[in-house]
């Protein structure tokens, strides 16, 4: 049997390995121990004072180890512009989650009230409608960065081995991201949200044995009832944020781990090996 | 891919990606920029677009016409293409879901070790196609017009008539320009050019089911949606 | 003594020449460990996941209250040629979201099928209930959405609705009309169980789509 060659492994990331990280000469120095003394400045002592909070926590997370594998991990060359989608997408969630955090401070999920409170939102609270349009054009921009990023992983090929299964778990956050959009649609409670609510719940209804009753789980019984609303609500500021939220951190994870692809027309201009053509 | 070619890729990628630069700088930096015109992008669609209420929601309307949010569109165009009734299910769920399994199994049935788009034809075919056919039911989607009103600009003489066939239900079978639905009933847009007005009175008078008889309709009415009719051209 | 398979398929641990096997044991420290561990973690999981699942699952299965008759109106409000719009409140205390709007005329021909006094008409299409309006000139209803239109009696005649407008039931008592519960009928306009838009109710499709519990 011949024996098997010794693989380089970019899988692993080493922080040991990891090269010194490019910081300006000032954040370089380590800023001693706090010193006792009276010829110690209040700078010194506050810079003193910071290196042993971090190094406190660190001392009891190991973390550093972590952020710099993570921060200072090596990008392949060629990385562009394009490359800044998904973290753009990801961006947009961030502000999607916070808007949305202050919205559900006025927002009452009762179908008497939803309307009103929105038009309260609108009307008398200071940056409401601003806020409130932070949060609607906002998922419009999420969708369309998504769609973005998407369209860049397919054309660069960056879904094939060993990315595979980080492309699923984006597909998965692309219907994460659909379905906040059907759940956030029926909030504001307008005559688009209701019929544009009552046609997505029948959509589903559809299909064949299971659709009828998967509408009725939607809107909480047989007609859009009292609860409809509140369980509408439910998915969309709990449920669905928090599976999104996981799935970002594995999809973190993953490019992490596998590396940032390269574009695909770059090439390594030595390689050891014996295929260097192409 | 087989072993080898596995092998190669990960040996060639290690060898760029050592030859890369760190993540922190060079790459946040770019997403920190991109994240601030993500930003901008956002507040200023914020102030300039607002966040508008439209009307109450009410069960009970007549006259509402619902249409969804734009990114919604193609999916609505999907609904109002496929006409026969048996096929309502391969609209609303067949056609989306066969669509999102295709998206998700992709690299588990494109295997091939090629990176560069401009080698993948098939790839970059399937792509453009299904780009091309998402913009164009989105603009169908868009421009979809209400079954209530016709949009058209008539002469003023001409205008009664024009209401009276929007407020007569023709749209719910025939086209006008953007407005009223494709069938079953023949596209009446040009239909001036192509029937007297003599024959569209009798139409409406002894039509060809489905479409019901306009009889009993008032003289006056009548005579100005033929009026109307009639110049369509 | 006993073959090498023999061995790899005996249940006692000694017969397998596991390490620290006892005579007569059938499972190691280990393995009953790994069992407890996964079953604890399974059944705590259960525990909250299960009721859970009910709590949102129940409303499916939960019995539909059967709703008192609504008065509609006098029976001098509404004659055979043409549709009347009413409103009647299907869910109370939500406002006007427990509204719905029907449209009744009088039935002046019933029938076995249709043996209603009045005909009361539901404005949900069909397909995926939009609100249809009805056009008196055209005696027609026609939806707003997807292209369905459908004839005075609610028969489809065009787009995609997969069965005619559902109804109402409507009874007369004292020179009052009352409307009762929604149905479905199908392209014969005979009563079936009430649906949801969307659902086949004629020929093999309906195999596909079976009348639930709760309606």
């Amino acid at each position: 049997m011949p024996s098997k060659p010794k693989l380089p492994n970019p899988l692993n990331i080493k922080t040991s390995k990891l090269p010194k990280p490019p910081l300006p000469p000032a954040l370089k120095r380590t800023p001693k121990p706090v010193e006792t003394g009276d010829d110690v400045t209040l700078g010194q002592a506050a810079a003193g004072g910071g290196t042993s909070v971090v190094a406190w926590i660190d001392e009891r997370t190991a973390g550093s180890g972590f952020l710099r594998g993570f921060m200072f991990r090596k990008v392949p060359k060629g990385t562009n512009w394009w490359y800044t989608l998904g973290s753009a997408t990801m961006f947009a969630f961030v502000s999607q989650a916070v808007t949305g955090i202050f919205l559900a401070m006025f927002y009452d999920p009762n179908p008497t009230q939803a309307y009103e409170s929105m038009r309260h939102v609108n009307n008398e609270v200071f940056l409401g409608e601003f806020v409130h349009g932070m949060h609607k054009w906002g998922a419009t921009v999420m969708t369309v960065l998504l769609f973005v990023h998407m369209a860049r992983t397919f054309v660069f090929g960056a879904y094939k081995y060993p990315r595979e299964l980080n492309w699923v778990v984006g597909v998965i956050l692309l219907m994460m991201t659909m379905v906040m959009g059907f759940t956030g649609y029926l909030l504001p409670f307008d005559q688009r949200s209701f019929w544009a609510t009552v046609v997505g719940v029948n959509l589903n209804g559809t299909g064949p044995i299971v659709g009828p009753y998967l509408a009725d789980f939607l809107r909480g019984g047989s007609e859009f009832g009292a609860t409809t609303l509140s369980r509408f609500y439910a998915v969309h500021m709990m449920l669905v944020p928090g599976i999104i939220g996981a799935l970002i951190g594995a999809h973190l994870y993953l490019v992490a781990k596998l590396g940032t692809s390269a574009p695909p027309w770059m090439k390594p201009k030595d390689v050891a090996g014996d295929e260097k053509q192409i | 891919m087989d072993a080898r070619q596995k092998e190669k890729y990960l040996r060639e990628y290690s060898a760029m990606k050592a030859a890369g630069k760190p993540f922190f700088p060079y790459a946040v930096g770019k997403d920190g920029l991109m994240a601030c015109i993500v930003m901008i992008v956002i507040i200023l669609m914020s102030l300039f677009l607002g966040a508008e209420l439209g009307p109450k929601a009410d069960p009970t309307t007549t006259s509402y016409v619902p249409r969804p949010e734009w990114y919604f569109f193609f999916l609505f165009e999907v609904l109002r293409v496929i006409k026969p009734p048996d096929l309502v299910f391969v609209a609303t769920l067949g056609i989306p879901n066969i669509a999102l399994g295709l998206l998700v199994l992709l690299p588990f049935y494109d295997r091939g070790p090629e990176r560069r788009p401009e080698r993948r034809p098939v790839a970059m075919i399937a792509m453009l196609l299904t780009i091309v056919a998402m913009t164009y039911l989105t603009l169908l989607g868009a421009f979809a017009g209400s079954p209530i009103t016709i949009d058209e600009e008539v002469p003023a003489k001409y205008q009664y008539g024009k209401e009276v066939a929007a407020n007569s239900g023709c749209l719910g079978c025939h086209k006008f320009g953007e407005n009223g639905n494709d069938g079953p009933g023949p596209n009446l847009s040009e239909i001036g050019a192509r029937l007297p007005k003599q024959a569209i009175e009798r139409t409406l008078d002894n039509p060809t089911p489905p479409m019901p008889s306009f009889k009993s309709m008032p003289p006056e009415q009548k005579k100005a949606l033929v009026e109307f009719l009639g110049q369509l051209r | 003594m006993p073959s090498e398979t023999d061995k790899k398929k005996s249940k006692y641990t000694a017969d397998r020449g596991w390490p620290g096997a006892f005579e007569g044991e059938t499972l190691t420290r280990r393995g009953f460990m790994t069992g407890v561990a996964m079953g604890a973690g399974g059944v705590a999981s259960a525990m909250f996941g299960l009721p859970a699942l009910g709590f949102a699952l129940g409303p499916i299965f939960s019995k539909t209250e059967h709703r008192a008759l609504l008065d509609v109106g006098s029976t001098d409000d509404f004659d055979g040629e043409t549709y009347v719009p009413v409103v009647i409140t299907t869910t109370a205390g939500i406002g006007q979201a427990g509204k719905t709007l029907l449209y009744i005329r009088e039935n002046s021909k019933p029938t076995k099928k249709q043996p209603w006094p009045y005909v009361a008409i539901s404005t949900r299409c069909a397909h995926l209930g939009c609100p249809v309006r009805y056009i008196e000139a055209a005696r027609s209803f026609i939806c707003p959405c997807h292209g369905g239109t459908y004839d005075f009696e609610g028969g489809v005649t065009g787009g995609p609705p997969v069965r005619p407008l559902d109804r109402f039931t409507t009874v007369v008592k004292n020179g009052r009309v009352y409307v009762g519960e929604r149905f479905s009928v199908n392209s014969q306009l005979e009563r079936v169980s009430t649906r949801d838009a969307g659902e086949h109710v004629d020929g093999l499709w309906q195999i596909l789509y079976p009348p639930r519990p709760t309606t």
